[in-house]
């Protein structure tokens, strides 16, 4: 009995092991000094009610010290509204919130990161990135996604790691390491089902082209294209700042 | 060719980063009640704005924007011309909203020209928000007037010391006399002297720190109070705007179910008719699922009191308890209600709206302010002047 807990004990953590290395080879692949696209919004609300939105992200810095901005562009009422994102490698990150009409910033407390970003089916803290080093993962088995054969990774963030989710599933592709799926729960329920496709080789980056988020209770997705995609562009690290989001308006 | 020049050539060669927006915003007001001196029920507005944002370099940018505006109560001049100083009467019929240039290295940043300046940290009152006059016109609903300024922001994103110096006040617009956000006043026959404006300029620092657990910031500032004190030889009236030297602090603090936000800030004068006071606010905010909440206090503390005759919303919307809830209901559609309630019950102002974006462009809202209570409230004095209102937005 007591050999067998044994091995049971070392199989489970030669799996969280094998888990975490899959999530760390992912995220290395992905890895660039820098990002910027311009990302072309569909959100479909409960009664099919559609409407469109497109904003430009710009991130500096890579998993665990990346910096991102997301900036609307349109509609025309929402033009200028912007989000600074602060990723750390050991807690949850900061973010602030850029006002044009008001000319003023707000932090995102994080009790309140599991709102919806400004109409959309994304959450704060699904803009935020998930660095490897706070989360506890384990393999659970494998399942093909779009016809691609997956691993799928169960990921329960660690303690200190503040989070809406009590436990996120992750399809990770087995051909280019891309995450194909996420779906984030809260207990036992599917709060949020994130589906990433379109995966195209950009600048030797292999980089889902269109994601699809949906909000499970509300009944309402979110379609996000990913357009003008491009890595390793010189940005400068003073624009990723509370001052940052207020001098470009 | 100058060597100046070569930069913004090369920028309009380029054709970088140019973007602009703006919007045609139609009003209607509608008041159930005549008021004192104005027996207007209905008053409509138009305001076309326009704003416009280039990027020279990634060290320089210029923005700057217009507001062209009408309305059918005479609270905008019918005079042509494009104003500047915001320091007319009545609002202008063509105004430079802003026009600013900023430079930014490293951690130096530098805008000079017409521009925005917001303060503080929370909601409904700042105290420390001394940059930034209103147009009072209606006093419950005002927006912010841009003043002439250079400011000087250096710092990383944990601490940053802001310095600001403007070489002229812009004052606070203010209720006009012969209409009916003059509250009682309107029945009096006041004639109005030419406002008495001060000469010398103002001055401002600011430093911010943005900690993992709390973001706070201390101020200072020297120069004019934006709202007017009254000398009065009835029936004359003269607005004049005294020194006003403040020392304030704000402070947010994210705790486990909201975030803890406060402000307070002491003024002095050198002017002998002028109060000396502290004003102070404590707000918990919390977003939670569609809901936006906010509920504080407003409060006022007189360490000196001269007794004249003024007019600052700042200091009459204290005393009181705040509160403002927003719901989105979804990606189209929000409801909002805010409210102001006098500790002493004698004023109340609460105004509820509902809003609809429709496609890409327009947006319709919908709401209703309601005000109560006493003539010697300053909220409570303009209690005939709850209204509904109709508003129909093209942004572009």
């Amino acid at each position: 009995m007591r050999a067998l807990t044994g091995a049971l004990i070392a199989a489970a953590i030669a799996y969280g092991q094998e888990a975490r290395q899959i999530v760390e080879e992912s995220q290395r692949r992905a890895r660039a000094n820098s990002q910027r696209y311009e990302g072309d919004l569909e959100v479909i609300g409960a009664g099919s009610k559609v409407s469109r939105k497109t904003w430009e992200s710009a991130r500096i810095g890579s998993f665990g010290n990346s910096k991102t901005v997301l900036r609307f562009t349109a509609p025309s009422e929402v033009k200028g509204v912007a989000l600074l994102v602060i990723n750390h490698r050991d807690r949850s990150s900061d973010q602030w919130m850029w006002t044009p009409a008001v000319g003023r910033d707000r932090r995102i407390a994080l009790q309140d990161r599991s709102t919806r970003f400004f109409g959309t089916d994304f959450s704060f803290e699904d803009l935020e990135e998930r660095d490897a080093d706070q989360y506890d993962y384990r393999l659970t088995g494998e399942e093909p996604q779009d016809g691609a054969a997956c691993w799928v990774i169960e990921a329960r963030p660690r303690q200190g790691k503040t989070s809406q989710y009590t436990l996120s599933r992750i399809w990770i592709r087995k051909d280019n390491y891309v995450a194909a799926q996420y779906e984030n729960m809260v207990k036992d329920q599917v709060a949020r089902r994130l589906h990433q496709s379109v995966i195209e080789n950009v600048q030797g980056i292999w980089t889902a082209r269109r994601l699809e988020i949906t909000d499970v209770r509300r009944n309402s997705r979110t379609i996000l294209r990913i357009e003008k995609l491009a890595y390793n562009i010189p940005l400068k690290d003073d624009d990723f700042t509370v001052l940052g989001l207020r001098r470009e308006q | 060719m100058k060597p100046w020049l070569l930069p913004l050539i090369s920028g309009l060669a380029l054709g970088q980063d140019f973007t602009e927006r703006g919007f045609l915003d139609t009003t209607g007001t509608f008041y159930p009640q005549a008021a004192p001196g104005d027996s207007g029920h209905a008053l409509g507005e138009a305001l076309f704005r326009y704003e416009a944002f280039y990027k020279v370099t990634p060290r320089l940018r210029f923005a700057g924007g217009i507001d062209a505006r009408t309305d059918s109560h005479r609270q905008v001049e019918r005079e042509a011309g494009l104003a500047w100083w915001d320091r007319n009467r009545q609002r202008t019929a063509l105004e430079v909203r802003r026009l600013i240039a900023t430079f930014s290295a490293g951690k130096l940043t530098v805008e000079a020209g017409k521009q925005f300046i917001r303060w503080g940290r929370t909601d409904i009152l700042t105290p420390t928000d001394r940059f930034a006059p209103r147009d009072y016109l209606n006093v419950v609903e005002n927006d912010f007037l841009a003043i002439t300024a250079a400011r000087v922001t250096y710092g990383s994103l944990a601490n940053s010391i802001e310095l600001v110096f403007s070489p002229r006040l812009t004052p606070s617009r203010v209720p006009l006399l012969n209409q009916r956000w003059a509250g009682p006043a309107a029945a009096l026959a006041i004639n109005e002297a030419r406002p008495d404006f001060p000469g010398g300029p103002q001055f401002g620092a600011r430093w911010n720190h943005i900690g993992s657990t709390a973001e706070y910031a201390l101020s200072f500032y020297n120069g004019y109070d934006h709202q007017p004190l009254y000398r009065a030889a009835l029936p004359t009236v003269q607005r004049f705007y005294p020194q006003m030297r403040m020392y304030g602090g704000d402070v947010a603090i994210p705790l486990s179910l909201f975030t803890f936000k406060a402000e307070a800030a002491y003024f002095t004068s050198t002017n002998k008719q002028s109060d000396e006071y502290v004003l102070y606010v404590a707000q918990l905010e919390r977003q939670a699922g569609e809901w936006f909440l906010v509920g504080g206090y407003t409060g006022q503390a007189v360490t000196l009191g001269r007794s004249t005759q003024g007019f600052s919303p700042e200091r009459g919307f204290t005393r009181a308890f705040t509160a403002h809830a927003g719901y989105t209901i979804d990606t189209n559609r929000s409801l909002a209600l805010e409210a102001a309630v006098r500790q002493d019950a004698h004023g109340a102002w609460v105004k509820a709206e509902y809003s609809e974006a429709f496609g890409q462009h327009w947006r319709m809202t919908v709401g209703y302010v309601w005000i109560y209570g006493s003539d010697a409230d300053f909220l409570g004095q303009f209690h005939r002047n709850s209204s509904a209102i109709l508003d129909l937005r093209y942004s572009f």
